[in-house]
């Protein structure tokens, strides 16, 4: 792809944010959606070896639970098929957290520390080797960094007349993203080429252009993206590595396909 | 029997906010709804995972 293409953050967080990307196409929008779910690797833990397990859960159980837990994977440090060892040992009566896990590589630590894993009673106890293993969302969803990761246009209102008077108007609902074309009759002090996202009036137009007749519209090849992570890795980390994986795949195409 | 990880539907990890919200809403006497909009568990699939949850183990563990 020649042509650049023009990011803005609309909200940024360190675990959800919403951006908008124009100058793309919408198979290209999906094609990174596609891969912040599905491509971007992460560690989980795959494989426990029990040394002791009185809890009221049966091995497996808890083995899940642990999968679960969303691991920090730094960038660079691991490929495909790599092990970190991680263990816990706690006794009852407490609750073993997923901030009881023991890493062997203090790069790679649970996300959260007040998952709760097992409540433990008195004289019960739970020592475990979890093995976690960094692969991609596509073989297993508890690989996956993205978390409810969508996108859509980007919008824009065109005020096309008056609503008819006397009349009680309809809520028209709209959701998402709005880039201000109308703003002499927008309410309050909006200017035109504000991006305003639909919460700020209620999702509901008629707050925004009281009294008018709208038509919503897509403004072509702008996409909104909402991007919510696991924990595992920041958004900025997801978007970037979902990109560069889409890249890599272009360049091997290119090389494959060359005579 | 404990709370799950994460959200069935979404993925989202949500069982670090149970027990903030068991001791703010099923033992205190706070509004359910106002705790996990406090607590920032926004979609509903997130939040049905929290409202209807039961903790088993302290019932079943008599009977190991």
């Amino acid at each position: 792809m020649a042509e650049e293409y023009d990011v803005e953050f609309i909200e940024r967080g360190d675990r959800s944010a919403r951006f908008l990307v124009r100058g793309v196409t919408p198979a290209f929008a999906n094609g990174i959606r596609r891969a912040m779910i599905a491509d971007v690797p992460t560690l989980s833990v795959d494989s426990v070896r029990v040394i002791e397990n009185s809890s009221v859960m049966f091995d497996e159980q808890i083995a899940h639970r642990l999968g679960m837990v969303p691991l920090t994977t730094p960038e660079g440090e691991f490929e495909e098929g790599d092990v970190v060892t991680l263990s816990i040992d706690v006794k009852g009566p407490s609750t073993a957290y997923s901030g009881d896990l023991v890493s062997g590589d203090s790069v790679v630590e649970p996300a959260d520390d007040n998952i709760p894993i097992i409540d433990l009673k008195d004289d019960q106890r739970l020592e475990l080797e979890a093995e976690a293993v960094l692969d991609s969302g596509k073989s297993h969803a508890k690989h996956q960094g993205g978390v409810a990761v969508g996108y859509r246009h980007l919008q824009y209102v065109d005020v096309v007349g008056d609503a008819a008077e006397f009349e009680e108007q309809e809520p028209n609902i709209l959701r998402g993203v709005i880039e201000e074309r109308a703003a002499e009759h927008a309410e309050g002090n909006a200017v035109n080429g504000d991006l305003v996202p639909t919460e700020e009036f209620d999702n509901d137009l008629t707050n925004r252009y009281p009294g008018k007749e709208v038509e919503v519209n897509d403004v072509s090849n702008a996409f909104v993206f909402d991007v919510e992570t696991d924990g595992s890795l920041t958004v900025e980390e997801l978007v970037s590595r979902a990109v560069g994986s889409l890249e890599d795949r272009a360049t091997e195409l290119r090389e494959a396909v060359q005579l | 029997m404990m709370v799950p990880v994460r959200c069935f539907t979404c993925g989202n990890v949500v069982g670090e906010h149970w027990e903030e919200f068991k001791a703010r809403a099923r033992e205190g006497d706070e509004d359910p709804e106002a705790v996990l909009d406090d607590l920032g568990v926004e979609r509903h699939c997130c939040r049905r995972m929290i409202v209807s949850h039961k903790d088993l183990v302290d019932i079943v563990s008599p009977y190991q």
